[in-house]
């Protein structure tokens, strides 16, 4: 196998990871996606009894972790002088990925959650949880919400309803901040500008930096509008104009079309950037609330392949055992 | 391009040349990166009917009559693909591979009558479009394209440079997508050649040579425009084809 290969096939099992800890997504395939020898990592040509003993394979090397899920490593003093882009930013380009094996299976902290997911994976409870605010690691729902939240977890094993399964696993998109700690991600930094561009999904986020305002407020966006600055070390982004149809996990956390995010990417050292999203609502939540991810920087030569959700995803078949309408361009 | 032999004599030489090939005006008028190539970055869309015919056209219900991006006019379909491509024209409306959202492939998306922003970088390019959210990466590190074949829907990009011209070689293509919505089509030995070059500073040439030996006698090449949008606050927004409202909830 040549380097390259090896490279790729580092990439595949990163992403299978990754995918895979999607897997109630039951993203089942359109056809196998293997030619010539090679495996494309982005649909899957087997049943999901296959993809949950892919998991348990990967996960033979994880460390079970007793009692609560780890925590992401708070942020450091960043007192450095990182290099610069020709523009003058902190030089963050490259490849990223998360770094605290966070699902987004579920992001709050509870065994109930954990259970669930151990039931499926075998993957014991080596997965972090991202919530650092409030401490307790659950989202502070208002009480309406909080019942929502409920009827939406008890229906994720088996939805009665299309609307009741996962944007992700019907192939929408992430939306934020659940892009952040899902892969692989690409950072370019065009004078005054950044540019995420996640492999999952083929997502992007293009951030002007030139203090211009959000769009008009009616326009919603699956993945938001983003406006940033850098304020040092760190890349301040304020999200507006998100959509409600995305969720922040797989069992049914989350939000309005009124969802506010102040998000924080913190330089801290070449290799590392911390990730912090003050996340608010006041539809949906009594309080702000606080996400923690730390993204690590992958291999310089990583080369982000296709990764075409939709076009093998039989998640409504599979979940809802009924065949969707046929779906239409309309331009 | 040869490396050249260092010494001021050939250097000399080079510029005159240069400069002959070149029109002063666009050499000094486009812009370009600190490697001094031509830098496309920024936001592009056709003014084109060749999503819907890249043949001469005349208007029907929803599609805008358009003289064709096809050098000639002429496609060199075999004789059986010239059948297929008539039966594909018949049954558009259901087996235009578009009307299931898919990634429409290479170089559909290109006259798609949707915006998308080109970022450059000497080593790496990335088109981001809005329809799909659809991302081209154009890997111009002098990487080959990786051992196949590989079924993309979106195909393998590698690109490097022809003076001015950024060339891509695009291979690895799934055989599901089509040139249009009138049913040109191709297999998965799709192999196309682009050529970007800049005709002013706010006008992109978008050349692209189709080579298909499944399908076509001979390879046969397109030709458009890409026009900057100057907006102010332009954006890049969402076209997310297979997630609207009547179809959120689309179980019988």
């Amino acid at each position: 196998m040549s380097t390259r290969d090896s490279h790729r096939r580092d990439g595949v099992v990163a992403s299978l990871r990754e995918t895979m800890a999607d897997l109630v997504s039951l993203r089942s395939s359109g056809g196998p996606v293997t030619k010539g020898g090679f495996t494309v990592s982005t649909r899957f040509s087997s049943s999901i009894i296959a993809i949950v003993a892919v998991l348990a394979v990967l996960s033979l090397g994880a460390t079970p972790v007793a009692g609560q899920a780890p925590l992401p490593t708070p942020p450091e003093a960043h007192t450095w002088d990182p290099p610069r882009t020709p523009d003058g930013q902190p030089d963050i380009r490259g490849h990223w990925s998360q770094q605290n094996r966070i699902t987004t299976y579920s992001i709050q902290e509870g065994t109930a959650d954990r259970e669930t997911h151990i039931g499926i994976t075998g993957q014991t409870a080596a997965t972090g949880r991202p919530i650092i605010d409030p401490p307790d690691g659950k989202i502070p729902y208002q009480p309406w919400a909080a019942e929502r939240a409920q009827f939406l977890f008890d229906e994720h094993w088996g939805p009665s309803k299309i609307e009741y399964i996962d944007p992700v696993s019907r192939g929408f998109l992430d939306g934020l901040p659940r892009i952040n700690y899902r892969g692989a991600m690409k950072i370019l930094q065009p004078p005054g500008q950044v540019i995420m561009i996640n492999e999952y999904n083929h997502t992007y986020r293009v951030i002007p930096l030139d203090g211009s305002p959000h769009i008009g407020s009616d326009i919603k966006l699956w993945m938001g509008d983003s406006r940033g600055h850098w304020e040092g070390n760190t890349l301040v982004v304020d999200v507006t104009n998100l959509n409600e149809h995305t969720w922040l996990d797989i069992v049914g956390s989350f939000h309005s079309d009124a969802l506010h995010l102040v998000e924080r990417w913190t330089f801290v050292n070449p290799d590392r950037i911390d990730y912090e999203v003050t996340i608010e609502d006041p539809k949906v939540y009594a309080r702000p609330w606080k996400l923690l991810v730390n993204h690590g920087r992958m291999d310089d030569n990583y080369e982000q392949w296709e990764s075409a959700v939709w076009e093998g995803n039989n998640a409504v078949e599979v979940i809802l055992g009924a065949p969707p309408k046929l779906r239409r361009s309309r331009w | 391009m040869k490396r050249l032999v260092s010494g001021w004599t050939t250097g000399l030489t080079v510029l005159v040349a240069a400069s002959a090939l070149v029109p002063a005006a666009q050499a000094q008028t486009v812009p370009r990166g600190a490697d001094g190539k031509p830098n496309f970055s920024g936001f592009w869309q056709v003014m084109s009917s060749a999503a819907w015919n890249i043949q001469d056209h005349h208007a029907d219900v929803n599609v805008p009559a358009g003289q064709g991006v096809v050098e000639g006019n002429e496609i060199p379909y075999q004789p059986w693909a010239l059948a297929q491509k008539q039966e594909n024209f018949e049954n558009r409306e259901t087996a235009d591979p578009n009307g299931q959202c898919y990634l429409p492939g290479v170089p559909r998306i290109m006259y798609m009558p949707f915006p998308f922003q080109i970022v450059q970088t000497p080593t790496y390019t990335a088109i981001l479009f809005e329809y799909v959210h659809a991302v081209r990466h154009i890997f111009m590190d002098g990487t080959p394209h990786p051992e196949g074949h590989i079924d993309w829907w979106m195909g393998d990009s590698r690109g490097h440079w022809d003076g001015d011209t950024l060339v891509v070689d695009v291979t690895h293509f799934d055989e599901r997508t089509w040139f249009d919505q009138a049913g040109n089509f191709h297999s998965d030995a799709l192999h196309l050649v682009e050529r970007y070059s800049f005709v002013d500073a706010d006008t992109i040439r978008y050349e692209v040579t189709v080579e298909d030996s499944k399908v076509f006698t001979r390879p046969w090449t397109m030709s458009l425009l890409f026009y900057r949008h100057k907006e102010e606050n332009f954006r890049l927004l969402e076209y997310e084809c297979y997630a609207f409202d009547d179809l959120f909830r689309a179980v019988e």
